[in-house]
């Protein structure tokens, strides 16, 4: 056996090499090209930039360091074969322009203009030499597609990453845990729950009970329309999380769909605290953290 | 093993033994302090324990069923145990692994677990809600 | 910071109460970021300290904002010290060590195990190497030689490397007997290929073969951490400990909520136990996944006497009754993916999974 098959042990370093089998003295040929024209070309690529009508967001300013930094860093990747530096950069750039309304088309496209610009002042340069154009093109474009997947994925990332961050900050908005007087909450469920909201509500929850000391919890699903079984059991656990952490959950407005929904995943109600409405709920929870109630002093022996 | 600083501190408050986990416990670790607390216990003819696990990284089913059988040889001797301190996340996972229903009593705090014995020691036994280890 | 002018004490002891007053946020943020306590408490009150030094510089309605860019940048660097000793690693026994490409390591290892290593090498393989390594001629005259590309050439020389390693570590080792799956698994090892380690199930042959588990060592140093993995020996109850706090670590890189972190320290908790209940020993890989969705990979492998019906051993009750806790079946219920096969005699493999939740 050919103990050498099917071992790629390339590094990072070498992919430009690997990716087109092209002669290497090429390429610091091509970079002394690009480096030598750098503000020609430069200026060339920000008015297709305009032309295009991309990265309107931005001022003439700060297009002008931007285009300059983008141009250094293509540059160097092409001399260095490593996208490190550039990434770096891509993803600075993305965390500064993104809130500013910058999609991700504008990227990719203003890094396709860079990487069509420096590819036809290279056959400008070699027209003259029909193998050594191919030879240098050949060397030229895998490089640039590269870079150009590079920034479109570094931007990508980013925008992903604040869209997360958005959405974290609206869930958390959407299911309020209220403390309505010392040692008790409220946490009025409403809409839609989904399995990933289920996941933030408990986080929430169980972080409250600890913030707020919280013996008693109310958790209201009046306006829960229906829940699947993968959340109803997420709820159970819910309440036995809470026990855990020392407090009761009373849970109200329980319908008897959802109720259906428990006893098919075999829950058993008994050993819940339900209550049937939020005003009953309430009651409940002062019992249970020894208020008096008024209805209650009657019937107390 | 023992040359570092403690893994767990028992004190004693009158007639409470307050037990204090401070770091992550190896299966070993646990039993042994069990061994220790069960021990003291006796010694000292405890009427209420309390065991603080605010630092336990995770209670898998070995450290629940180690409470457990605290809980439960207590009992036998006359004391009544209650945890606190179990964290959210430790709460949600040991729920998500599925431990069985037990009867622990947990408490949020060591102030809380201190009112619950309270109560519960000097009041006797009473239909008080759930709190409870599963 | 003490002592300063009376006028000066009473502004500072107000910024200092501020500063307090910060406290909270500070921990919340660094908490979610960084999961081991003892680093994040550390985190906590650098960000503190510079936040008194700096307190009379900012600006009253600036002060949380920048409490915590300064905890992101302290955790940042963080970060990147970690970066750069896990890219310092590979170097360990790396014959292209920069600093001394020929003098420091020829020198402090033994010189006739690196002579006898190169003997093992294909003529071609050796002179390549020691013309690139030793005479220091690079890649493109080496490919005009031999006729290849300079890029076949850089291949060649990443397989003769990973070759020398493995004949260098044998020839410490004289007198052994290999298997004919030893050098194999540890040129795959060597290699740092996955997909060839994955062929020769190199991870099962650790387990069983004493020799090439002592040999894989250094190999695998060099290549721990290198995308997001890390092994760790089940033998003793402290394994199960870390085993359990690693994989929180690794996975705390995926940003998992502090939950699902949880969550899966007390899966591997389960898994780990049963290794060390009921086999020899084993191991847990911790693996982070890309594709197809962020997450993060355990398998727990052992040269136990594997279990004869898995199907049962994943019913809750049985494994209680059998004496194996709530392990099997109460860790498939933490993650996401969870498998199991064993081989009677030989051994078992978990292999489970929790996705991050994307947004
Ligand atoms: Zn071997």
């Amino acid at each position: 056996m050919d103990e050498n098959s099917g071992i790629d042990t390339r590094t990072e370093a070498d992919f430009l090499t690997h990716d087109a089998q092209v002669d290497e003295e090429l390429l610091p040929q091509l970079v002394a090209h690009l480096r030598e024209h750098r503000s020609r070309l430069r200026e060339e690529w920000a008015s297709r930039i305009q032309e295009a009508h991309l990265l309107h967001a931005m001022t003439p300013q700060e297009m002008a360091v931007e285009t300059k930094s983008v141009y250094d860093n293509y540059v160097e990747v092409l001399e260095t074969g490593s996208v490190e530096a550039l990434q770096d950069y891509a993803r600075d750039l993305s965390e500064r322009i993104i809130p500013r309304g910058v999609e991700t088309q504008e990227v990719v496209g203003i890094v396709l203009l860079l990487r069509d610009v420096l590819a036809r002042s290279l056959f400008e340069k070699y027209q003259r030499d029909f193998g050594l154009l191919n030879r240098v093109l050949d060397a030229y474009e895998p490089a640039a597609n590269r870079i150009a997947n590079t920034v479109a994925v570094s931007f990508v990332d980013e925008r992903e990453r604040i869209i997360r961050q958005q959405q974290d900050a609206i869930r958390e908005l959407s299911t309020p845990v209220l403390p309505v007087r010392e040692r008790l909450l409220i946490l009025p469920i409403i809409g839609v729950l989904d399995s990933e909201r289920a996941r933030q509500l408990t986080e929430q929850l169980l972080a409250g009970i600890r913030t707020h000391r919280a013996k008693v919890v109310v958790m209201d699903i009046t306006g829960a329309p229906d829940v699947d079984e993968t959340v109803a059991n997420h709820l159970v656990q819910t309440v036995d999380a809470s026990r855990l952490m020392g407090a009761s959950v009373i849970i109200t407005g329980l319908s008897p769909k959802i109720a259906q929904t428990l006893v098919t995943i075999g829950v058993d109600l008994s050993k819940m605290n339900t209550i049937g409405d939020l005003q009953g709920g309430l009651e409940e929870a002062e019992r249970l953290l020894g208020y008096t109630v008024s209805r209650q002093v009657g019937s107390a022996g | 093993m023992d040359t570092g600083p403690a893994l767990v501190s028992i004190l004693r408050q009158g007639s409470y033994l307050i037990a204090s986990v401070h770091t992550a416990l190896d299966d070993s670790q646990m039993v042994r302090f069990q061994q220790d607390l069960i021990e003291q216990i006796g010694q000292h003819r405890s009427r209420g324990v309390i065991i603080d696990v605010a630092a336990l990284d995770v209670l898998d089913s070995f450290g629940s069923k180690t409470l457990r059988n605290i809980s439960e040889m207590a009992r036998l001797r006359g004391a009544t145990t209650v945890i606190v301190g179990i964290q959210p996340d430790v709460a949600f996972a040991m729920v998500a692994l599925g431990m069985s229903t037990g009867s622990v009593p947990t408490a949020l705090d060591l102030e809380e677990g201190l009112a619950y014995l309270h109560d519960r020691v000097h009041t006797g036994p009473s239909a008080v809600t759930g709190s409870s280890l599963s | 910071m003490s002592a300063g002018q009376p006028a000066d004490a009473l502004s500072e002891s107000g910024s200092q109460s501020d500063v307090a007053a910060l406290v909270p946020v500070i921990r919340r943020f660094v908490h979610s970021r960084v999961s081991n306590e003892a680093v994040a408490d550390d985190i906590v009150q650098e960000t503190l300290v510079r936040m008194l030094a700096a307190a009379g510089r900012v600006e009253p309605g600036m002060v949380e904002p920048y409490a915590i860019i300064t905890a992101r940048n302290l955790i940042a660097s963080m970060w990147k010290e970690q970066e750069r000793h896990r890219r310092n690693q590979h170097r360990i026994v790396d014959l292209r060590s920069p600093e001394s490409p020929d003098e420091g390591l020829l020198q402090q290892e033994d010189k006739g195990a690196v002579a006898e290593a190169l003997e093992r090498l294909s003529e071609r393989d050796r002179r390549t190497l020691m013309a690139h390594e030793v005479a220091g001629q690079d890649t493109q005259s080496l490919a005009g030689e031999l006729g290849v590309t300079a890029g076949a050439v850089a291949a060649q020389l990443n397989r003769s490397r990973a070759r020398l390693r493995v004949e260098y570590l044998l020839a410490l080792e004289p007198g052994t007997a290999l298997t004919d799956r030893c050098r194999p698994v540890l040129f795959a090892l060597s290699g740092g290929d996955r997909r060839r380690q994955r062929e020769v199930d190199a991870a099962r042959h650790l387990l069983e073969c004493d020799l090439c588990e002592k040999l894989s060592q250094p190999l695998l140093e060099r290549g721990q951490r290198s995308d997001g993995e890390v092994r760790i020996r089940i033998r003793a109850d402290a394994d199960i400990v870390l085993a359990r706090q690693t994989a929180r670590e690794v996975a705390a890189r995926l940003e998992f909520s502090r939950t699902d972190l949880t969550v899966i320290a007390t899966a591997v908790s389960e898994i780990a136990r049963n290794v060390v209940r009921f086999t020899d020993g084993g191991e847990v890989v911790v693996e982070l996944l890309e594709e197809p969705r962020r997450g993060v990979r355990i398998v727990a492998r052992d040269t136990g006497p594997g279990i004869a019906d898995v199907e049962a051993a994943l019913v809750d009750g049985y494994s209680t009754y059998h004496g194996l806790g709530l392990g099997l079946p109460g860790a498939r219920r933490l993650m996401d993916e969870f498998a199991v096969v064993s081989e009677m005699g030989r051994g078992t493999t978990v292999t489970m999974t929790k996705w991050r939740q994307e947004g």
